[in-house]
């Protein structure tokens, strides 16, 4: 297992008493295998890490013991049992599936010395400390793809941390995949039946031929069967939080009050700025993954578009609003080459895509704040990536919503070399004064 | 296939036999009785002859001896009647049925074994096991156990013994409308766990039950404590008129997770699962019409003599000092012994008279002519029409199948039982009987045969009668969500 934070002493008291155990589906899957795309497969060294964080007002009067926890978390996975096997090898190609055996998720209870409000208040990295940071390796047999983690704060209040390999869906998947629990949680019975032929197409609609290979795609290892790369430099993650009254002014700044773009609004400021610090290698190259069509609801899946940007000018004397127009309207998809390329040794071959290059991911429609306890969502949500390259990563995801605001801005993470976050940060304040 | 004309022959000359012996003071008795029929017939008044007697009986003895005649007779009936062994009534039990949260599918304890247990060469000797098994993917283990690694505290223990315990007991006193005060006698069995308070006396706690109740708390006896508890009831009932009794079997597994590597001890890991009966025996009459069984025979062996035997299962401590229980690979050869001797004991209780006669025939036969005859097996399915075998393997499974000669059904309940709960130790041969009784097959008159093995080495019996069809479906039998998935077939090698 790769830990991508230092545990200390200060850390372990601020988390402790964890205990592990299986949750799994109630009823037993039998003989389905899962068959991921090679869009999923062209993902599995990437890891999402998403913190939901509730207040106690949400959890009182729930019944959380741990008996009916479970039989919550049971009944949740009689219908994404996917999450719950375990990755084997086909004998002819090496391509990995998921045989449905429901070996479970592997579930950490723990608890914390602090309450939601200090919670709230400390560095973005700290919330690592509430989701298990697993990879899947060195035994395909053996190594869940997915660990959920409840902590339960000394204030009454509790966080889930969902450790998700990025095989099995986006983070908008991730969203639906929570957002379900909800209702069982609070005792309500589902209606449905589960669904045994979940295993996504292979089919890719592309517009032009696959002629060349895709820009936002990296090449690694072999790792084999440990799906996992050594962090290229030591990564820092931070956040911040931009309401909509600053995205609105950042709009009306580069002059298209029309239309408030906040991702590729957001995404142009940053690059600059990233650009600006950078000087002699600035990023030309970047990766923008914008969600795809929406599909089926229930069902976990890749649906984004991975696409590339080349500036063909120097961004860092650039004007926001052409960097703006730019992320708008040039963005080349190579989704279907990235399932090209991966389709060729389904079994052999490693990529990276988030953080080949600087890699922009707007999350801002994904439902986090749907997951709703005692009819109110979480207080906050962040999410991490690891199995990053080196150019790192920027999150623009859904703001924290609160007094029923139905769009609260957004929270935007970052994870990026340590080398230059701080510069970054002292950079990012001149256009955003409030973010800390 | 069709049956070959000479093994029908050999059928019905077998069935011929059968009604000869079987019936044979019947078949004696109609030729007389037709006989002394037609000599009455042909007197000439039929109908004065019983007035003849009552008048000569009239003139031949005094009143004083008229009476004393009818005393005598009363006397002698009373005696009878009150020399006979009390009936003891099976009046109901429940079975626990472990929630889906705690079930423990292949993979999950394959895994799980994997992070605990660090000898590669274990991990693969366990998986060779459980994909032999014969248990299915719905198992339970307790919620201790659950965790990586386990955590078996004293306190987790007593949940597990609260939870299935009290499961099955409020479960009992709802279907039979018992009140906890009535109860009369508890009798707990739990092989490996025994605390201080006992767990009966954590029942009484719980239910607060009367201050002058007979108490019983059995450990160590193993598998087949379930029917020494109901021996031990049993004989209490006939020392004791007018009493209730409440047996309760089952076996805490948090304390006794096996946690060491070595092989012969990581066997019951693979094969024990949660899991627990309780039972309302009765000797009141009130008790009679809602009773469902009642209970003809127990008998049982003791093999402890031997010391072969009694070391076959045993509790040691390997070199790590981590205890577990350790099986001898001799076990089905001792386990064929001790079944051997407990049916030479019970088959003259049981068996018809043709069979008996044949198995005289037979040894005799062995003893004077010639040595090198085969044994005569007895035909059991003549005896019993169900049969409960406990669970405790599916190497035990098939090797009563093959000495008794029993057909797949017969042996049905005891698969499926292991299937679907594993081997529950004591309480296996209630799961058992509950299987039969789900699928509606207990018929008013049936005979029921439940057969135990366990440490020391013993091989228990109990015969019960029914007294009732079962027609109703029960809500709360713990096959009610499952019944209609069963029987299944099970494989001989699950791939895992």
């Amino acid at each position: 297992m790769v830990n991508y934070n230092n545990k200390g002493e200060d850390e372990e008291r601020l988390v402790y008493g964890h205990r592990l155990s299986s949750i799994g589906p109630a009823k037993v899957t039998g003989e389905v295998i899962y068959e991921p795309s090679n869009i999923d497969l062209a993902m599995k060294l990437h890891y999402l890490r998403v913190v939901y964080l509730f207040d106690k007002e949400a959890v009182e009067g729930l019944n959380l013991s741990l008996i009916k926890l479970k039989e919550a978390l049971f009944s949740w996975l009689n219908f994404y049992y996917e999450t719950c096997g375990r990755f084997r090898r086909s004998d002819d190609t090496g391509r990995p599936y998921i045989k449905c055996n429901d070996c479970g998720m592997r579930f950490v209870e723990a608890k914390s010395s602090l309450t939601l409000e200090e919670w709230l208040n400390l560095p973005a990295n700290s919330l690592r400390l509430l989701v298990p940071h697993h990879v899947i390796g060195p035994e395909l047999n053996f190594s869940p793809p997915t660990f959920l983690q409840m902590t339960f704060f000394e204030c009454g209040g509790l966080s889930f941390g969902l450790s998700w390999t990025h095989v099995l869906g986006d983070a908008f998947s991730v969203a639906t995949f929570m957002n379900s629990l909800g209702p069982l949680l609070k005792g309500l019975q589902p209606t449905s039946s589960p669904n045994f032929h979940k295993s996504p197409s292979n089919t890719y609609n592309s517009a032009k031929a696959v002629t060349f290979d895709p820009l936002s795609m990296k090449k690694v290892g072999p790792v084999g069967d440990n799906w996992a790369i050594d962090p290229p430099c030591e990564m820092d993650s931070c956040s911040f939080h931009l309401t909509t009254q600053q995205l609105a002014q950042l709009c009306e700044s580069e002059g298209d009050s029309s239309l408030i773009q906040p991702f590729e609004s957001i995404s142009a400021v940053i690059w600059r700025a990233i650009a600006k610090i950078k000087v002699g290698s600035e990023p030309n190259v970047v990766t923008v993954i914008k969600p795809g069509p929406k599909a089926d609801d229930t069902f976990l899946r890749n649906n984004q578009v991975v696409s590339s940007l080349k500036a063909d000018f120097s961004v860092a004397k650039a004007h926001v609003r052409d960097l703006v127009a730019l992320i708008c309207n040039q963005p080349e998809d190579e989704t279907a080459q990235i399932a090209e390329q991966v389709g060729q040794d389904p079994g052999g071959s490693d990529f990276i895509i988030y953080g080949a290059n600087l890699t922009f991911v707007d999350l801002g429609g994904a439902e986090f704040y749907g997951f709703e306890l005692k009819g109110s969502g979480p207080e906050l949500v962040n999410c991490f990536v690891d199995g990053l390259g080196k150019k790192g990563v920027v999150l623009v995801l859904p703001g924290p919503k609160s007094v029923k605001h139905k769009d609260e801005g957004r929270l935007v993470t970052l994870i990026l070399p340590k080398s230059y976050l701080e510069e970054l940060k002292e950079e990012l304040k001149k256009e955003w004064p409030l973010i800390t | 296939m069709a049956p070959s004309v000479s093994s029908l022959k050999t059928k019905y000359i077998k069935l011929g036999y059968q009604y000869l012996v079987n019936h044979f003071i019947t078949l004696l008795l109609i030729p007389l009785i037709l006989s002394l029929s037609l000599h009455l017939l042909q007197q000439p008044s039929s109908s004065s002859s019983s007035s003849r007697l009552l008048t000569t009986l009239h003139t031949h003895l005094t009143p004083f001896q008229l009476l004393s005649l009818t005393l005598l007779i009363s006397f002698l009936a009373a005696l009878y009647y009150t020399s006979r062994p009390r009936a003891v009534y099976l009046v109901d039990y429940a079975c626990f049925k472990p929630p889906l949260t705690c079930r423990v599918p292949f993979s999950t304890f394959m895994e799980h074994s994997r992070l605990i247990v660090h000898d590669q060469k274990s991990v693969e000797f366990q998986m060779r096991i459980l994909e032999r098994s014969g248990l299915g993917e719905e198992t339970c283990l307790p919620p201790a156990i659950h965790y990586i690694p386990p955590n078996p505290t004293m306190e987790a223990a007593r949940e597990e013994a609260r939870f299935v315990i009290f499961s099955c007991l409020d479960n009992l006193f709802k279907r039979t409308g018992l009140k906890p005060k009535d109860v009369d006698i508890l009798i707990v069995n739990c092989s490996l766990f025994s605390p201080t308070p006992s767990l009966s006396a954590m029942v009484i706690n719980k239910y607060k039950m009367r201050s002058n109740i007979k108490s019983f708390n059995l450990s160590g006896m193993g598998c087949s404590a379930g029917l020494i508890s109901v021996d031990l009831a049993r004989d209490l009932l006939q020392a004791r008129p007018n009493s209730n009794a409440v047996v309760i079997s089952t076996e805490i597994i948090t304390p006794n997770y096996y946690q060491g590597s070595e092989r012969a001890m990581l066997l019951p890991n693979c094969l024990f699962r949660m899991g627990g009966a309780a039972i309302f025996l009765s000797n009141k009459a009130a008790y009679r019409r809602q009773a469902k069984y009642r209970l003809l025979h127990v008998v049982r062996t003791h093999r402890g003599s031997d010391d072969r035997a009694y070391k076959c299962v045993f509790e040691v401590e390997d070199k790590e000092g981590k205890s577990g229980i350790s099986l001898s690979k001799d076990l089905m050869a001792i386990a064929g012994e001790a079944l051997k001797s407990n049916i030479t004991t019970l088959g003259p209780l049981v068996l018809p008279a043709s069979e008996q006669l044949l198995f005289l025939f037979s040894l005799i036969g062995r003893k004077l002519i010639n040595p090198k005859w085969k044994p005569y097996i007895p035909d059991f399915k003549q005896a019993f029409e169900h049969f409960c075998i406990h669970a405790g393997g599916r190497a035990v499974i098939d090797e009563l199948q093959k000495n008794l000669q029993l057909s797949d059904e017969h042996v049905e309940a005891s698969r499926m039982t292991l299937h679907r709960f594993g081997n529950t130790s004591s309480s296996s041969l209630w799961y058992e009987l509950s299987y039969i009784e789900a699928k509606g097959r207990i018929r008013k008159g049936d005979r029921v045969w439940q057969i135990a093995f366990g440490s020391g080495f013993k091989c228990n019996s109990a015969v019960w009668k029914s007294l009732k069809s079962d027609k109703k479906p029960m809500e709360d039998s713990p096959w009610v969500d499952c019944i209609h998935r069963y029987p299944v077939h099970i494989p001989d090698i699950v791939r895992l």
